[in-house]
């Protein structure tokens, strides 16, 4: 084997690569495999509900004594969640349109949305009857609306972050990706309301 | 010899950092692999020593060296630290240095995450260890099952660390994944397309998605495991209505995806270095590619073979889809002795540990079959028979493969060859002291022997047979020495690389040893999977010629005109 | 501290100073070369040092918990403080690297 004498002359002018930003933007890209990540991971806390599920058979699958779910709030949660989802995407389809305004009303409204759903949840917590603790249908219970809702306070923390940037006028028609990437971190927040929803509440 | 020069731009000012800040806030993804190989190695021998003491109080019958807390602590640390804190990451840092220069990129995507991925391990490393500073390390086995693990059985502080130290480790990788994904797909040099990828960069891009996919599993399954422990829940603890099966439901999903994490980017290095080393191509790169992948979906339908013995696995399903992943490894198999036939064989250290690589791996996928099956999974489950078998694939695989990754890339990353001979000295002590140590532990799972305990009667027949197998192990501990005293030595004055020392195929040998900051000054024209190969040695092998390269670029004529 | 505690405490120590030594032999001082134009590399950072070891502290924080409280909060606030401020400071030098990038940014407007 010669010592290392290979010379290498590649031909041409010096180019280097710039990242060719053909198809789905770099942050995109990134936030759709992150959100795959969580998707995996709720996958799992769903695994554990519905397994503990089968496991108490023959006994009922219900709250343990004294507790009750709260279908009411439950649903009023969900119609605060999914509107928020709707006033997220006004909020991108207006910066798309070069709006910033709108952009900024409309990321607000989110925003409080979400803080309202988050202060629903705390207090549907306070109002329950039953605890982690309480049985495995509480442990699962508040593992799983407790993630999600702190998926929802992670989320709350992205449009506190890109509202502050609106504001400051950093956002264009052409350079708006931040808010992109948010917004659909949010429609996923939704979209794992709405099946812990359907589990706990509408399944049973 | 460099001919891609660093000239200091003009004005730019000579600086001295300290060298300690540079390592501690880098972004850089050469440096970030450097400081995970080196994190990785310095818990190979922490991990190591644990088996030393494993294997030592294992010579022979009686509790000679420590009690049976103290052992149960060992195995399960040296378990969980080789896997988390070794095999992955360090595989981790030399696709994090080689997969940006393969793709003729100038970094991974996400720079700064980069690090944060790197700097999560050594504090998760050393949350899992300072179990042994309060009461005790975890002690349960590195799968951690249910009951066992709960505070009922487990109530000392050693296993709450380490749940939490796996955490970080687990959200480390997720980003590293993410990471990786990203920067496979939007950062590869013009005419590199999918297919022309090196498969190296392949394995790592399955690899990444199995990280991503299956890992934030077992973080649901941990966090679970913690709130049981520290929060009253009741997931595994059958007194409240929890079901201790369901602990091994999802630590195996993600367990089964976690050990093809673990080899495929050993088996990328394989085939990247057979085929310099034969002179030959990769034989049957798209096969190679779909049985990776191929592999990759399959082995989230496998979780369950690691629990037959149960009672609560549908085993057919589970036995079938076990033995059809052997296939696309077979096909994987194929393609490397495909490569070798009629190669021109240069027996350099990568090239040993590689082959080392396909024997002691073809060994290890034979006994997996064998586990595939459930009349015989019944009887060697929980034996000596699986930790032969897991040894031969973790070790004679996958560690062989890091070593023959170090032994191929410290040249590149160093600028630095190191010494032959004592790279020989090196494989033939570890080859000989792996099979000591581990071919023995067959038939002692086969004769009855169970795993993870202290101590056996005197009695059984099993005596001999561990003293070899401690034996081995001395001789594994061993052989790190020269390769240690190499590396050290080779850095302070070893024999300079060059560019391109083994007359590689890819991009990362288009650039200097080490390569500047942002890795290239020029990038070749890529019109293959070999794109060094046809810059250094022309378009004269027609034969090999790319169907889709009709326009002449003005590289390709100045190349003909001086090809050599 | 155990036997073991203290033997490994002894050996990362080692490691670490012949690492230390090993880093400070093979490093090398000299200008930085400038990136030609059209690359982009974000300047180092202490930040994921920062991170880390907030998100461990945190951790800590879980880990020694009082049986009544959720936490100890003597460990997770400051961690969440050292996390948290982490991030602020991340997301700022982000941003920082945005506006300065030269032609604003290559349409994906973030610096990672």
């Amino acid at each position: 084997m010669t010592a290392g004498t290979t010379e290498i002359r590649p031909s041409g002018e010096p180019h280097l690569v710039e990242t060719h930003q053909t198809g789905m933007p770099t942050v995109m890209v990134g936030m759709l495999l992150f959100i795959a990540s969580e998707v995996m991971f709720f996958g799992g806390l769903f695994a554990t509900y519905f397994n503990a599920r089968a496991s108490v058979a023959p006994e009922p699958w219900e709250p343990p004594p004294g507790g009750e779910l709260d279908m009411a709030l439950a649903a009023v949660l969900t119609a605060i969640l999914i509107s928020s989802s709707f006033t997220m995407q006004f909020g991108v389809w207006a910066i798309r349109r070069g709006d910033a305004g709108k952009l900024k009303m409309w990321t607000g409204i989110t925003l409080a949305l979400g803080v309202l759903f988050l202060a629903g949840q705390l207090y549907d917590y306070s109002q329950l009857g039953f605890g982690i603790a309480d049985g495995v249908f509480g442990t699962v219970f508040y593992t799983l609306t407790g993630f999600h809702g702190a998926h929802v306070f992670g989320g709350a923390v992205g449009l506190t972050i890109i509202l502050a940037r609106a504001m400051q006028g950093q956002f264009s028609g052409r350079n708006h990706i931040a808010v992109e990437a948010v917004s659909i971190y949010w429609h996923f927040v939704d979209v794992v309301w709405i099946a812990v929803f359907s589990t706990i509440y509408l399944l049973r | 010899m460099a001919t891609t020069t660093l000239e200091p731009q003009a004005g730019a000012p000579a600086y001295r950092r300290s060298w300690v800040l540079d390592w501690l806030t880098t972004v850089d993804h050469k440096k970030i692999g450097i400081l995970y190989i080196v994190n990785g190695f310095l818990f190979f021998f922490a991990a190591g020593i644990l088996a030393l003491v494993v294997r030592s109080e294992l010579a022979v019958p009686g509790l000679q060296l420590v009690d049976q807390d103290t052992f149960n602590q060992a195995f399960t640390m040296h378990g969980t630290i080789m896997l988390f804190l070794f095999i992955i990451p360090t595989l981790s840092g030399f696709a994090n240095y080689i997969v940006p220069l393969q793709l003729g990129a100038p970094d991974m995507a996400f720079p700064r995450i980069n690090a944060l991925s790197f700097w999560l391990l050594p504090l998760g490393g050393i949350l899992i260890f300072s179990g042994y500073l309060f009461g005790g390390a975890a002690a349960e086995g590195w799968t951690g099952y249910a009951p066992l693990t709960s505070d009922r059985f487990s109530p000392g502080t050693g296993t709450d660390l380490w749940i939490i130290g796996l955490a970080l480790v687990g959200t480390a990788s997720i980003l590293g994944a993410v990471n990786f994904i990203t920067t496979i797909f939007k950062m590869r040099a013009p005419g590199m397309t999918l297919f022309r990828m090196p498969i190296f960069v392949w394995t790592v891009l399955v690899t990444a998605v199995l990280i991503l996919l299956a890992t934030p599993v077992l973080t649901a399954g941990l966090i679970a495991l913690f709130i049981d422990r520290n929060y009253g829940g009741s997931f595994f603890d059958p007194s409240v209505g929890g079901n201790p099966i369901l602990w091994q439901h999802i630590f195996w999903f993600f367990g089964h995806p976690e050990v093809y994490i673990v080899i495929l980017p050993a088996m990328g290095v394989v085939s990247e270095v057979l085929p310099v080393f034969s002179r030959k191509p990769l034989f049957g790169y798209k096969a190679f590619v779909f049985a990776t992948i191929g592999i990759g979906l399959l082995s989230f339908s496998v979780w369950a073979h690691h629990m037959f013995t149960t009672g609560a696995v549908f085993l057919p399903f589970f036995s079938f889809m076990t033995a059809l992943i052997a296939i696309p490894t077979g096909i994987k198999m194929f393609n490397w002795l495909g490569t070798l036939y009629r190669g021109k064989l240069m027996l350099t250290t990568p090239m040993l540990f590689a082959l080392g690589f396909i024997s002691m791996f073809l060994i290890g996928g034979i006994s997996g079959v064998m586990l595939a099956s459930p009349p015989i999974d019944f009887h060697v489950q929980d034996t000596y028979f699986v930790v032969a078998h897991l040894h031969y694939v973790f070790f004679g695989g996958s560690v062989f493969g890091v070593f023959a990754a170090a032994y191929y890339w410290f040249p590149k990353m160093t600028g630095r060859r190191l010494n032959e001979p004592l790279g020989k000295v090196h494989f033939w002590i570890h080859f000989i002291g792996f099979n000591l140590a581990f071919f023995p532990m067959h038939q002692l799972g086969l004769s009855g022997m169970p795993r993870r305990v202290a101590d056996y009667s005197p009695d059984a027949g099993w005596t001999y047979l561990n003293l070899a197998s401690t034996v081995g192990a001395f001789m594994i501990a061993v052989s790190v020495i020269p390769f240690l005293i190499n590396v050290v030595a080779s850095l302070i004055n070893g024999e300079p690389a060059g560019d391109d020392p083994w007359e590689g195929n890819t991009l990362e040998w288009a650039t200097t040893s080490p390569p500047p900051p942002y890795n290239f000054d020029r990038l070749p024209p890529v019109h293959s999977e070999r794109p060094l190969f046809f810059l250094t040695h022309g378009h004269g092998h027609v034969a090999e010629r790319p169907d889709d390269l009709e326009e002449h670029s003005e590289d390709d004529v100045e190349r003909r005109g001086g090809a050599a | 501290m155990s036997d073991t505690a203290f033997g490994f405490i002894l050996l990362g120590v080692a490691m670490a100073v012949v690492l230390g030594i090993v880093f400070a032999i093979t490093t090398r001082y000299g200008a930085r070369p400038k990136p030609p134009a059209g690359v982009h590399l974000p300047p180092p950072s202490y930040l994921p040092v920062v991170l880390s070891v907030g998100a461990a502290i945190m951790g800590l924080g879980l880990v020694f918990k009082p049986d009544d409280q959720f936490a100890n909060l003597f460990l997770l606030i400051p961690g969440l403080v050292i996390f948290i401020g982490g991030c602020i400071a991340w997301v700022r030098a982000a941003n920082h690297e945005w506006r300065d990038t030269e032609h604003g940014s290559h349409g994906d407007g973030a610096a990672h």
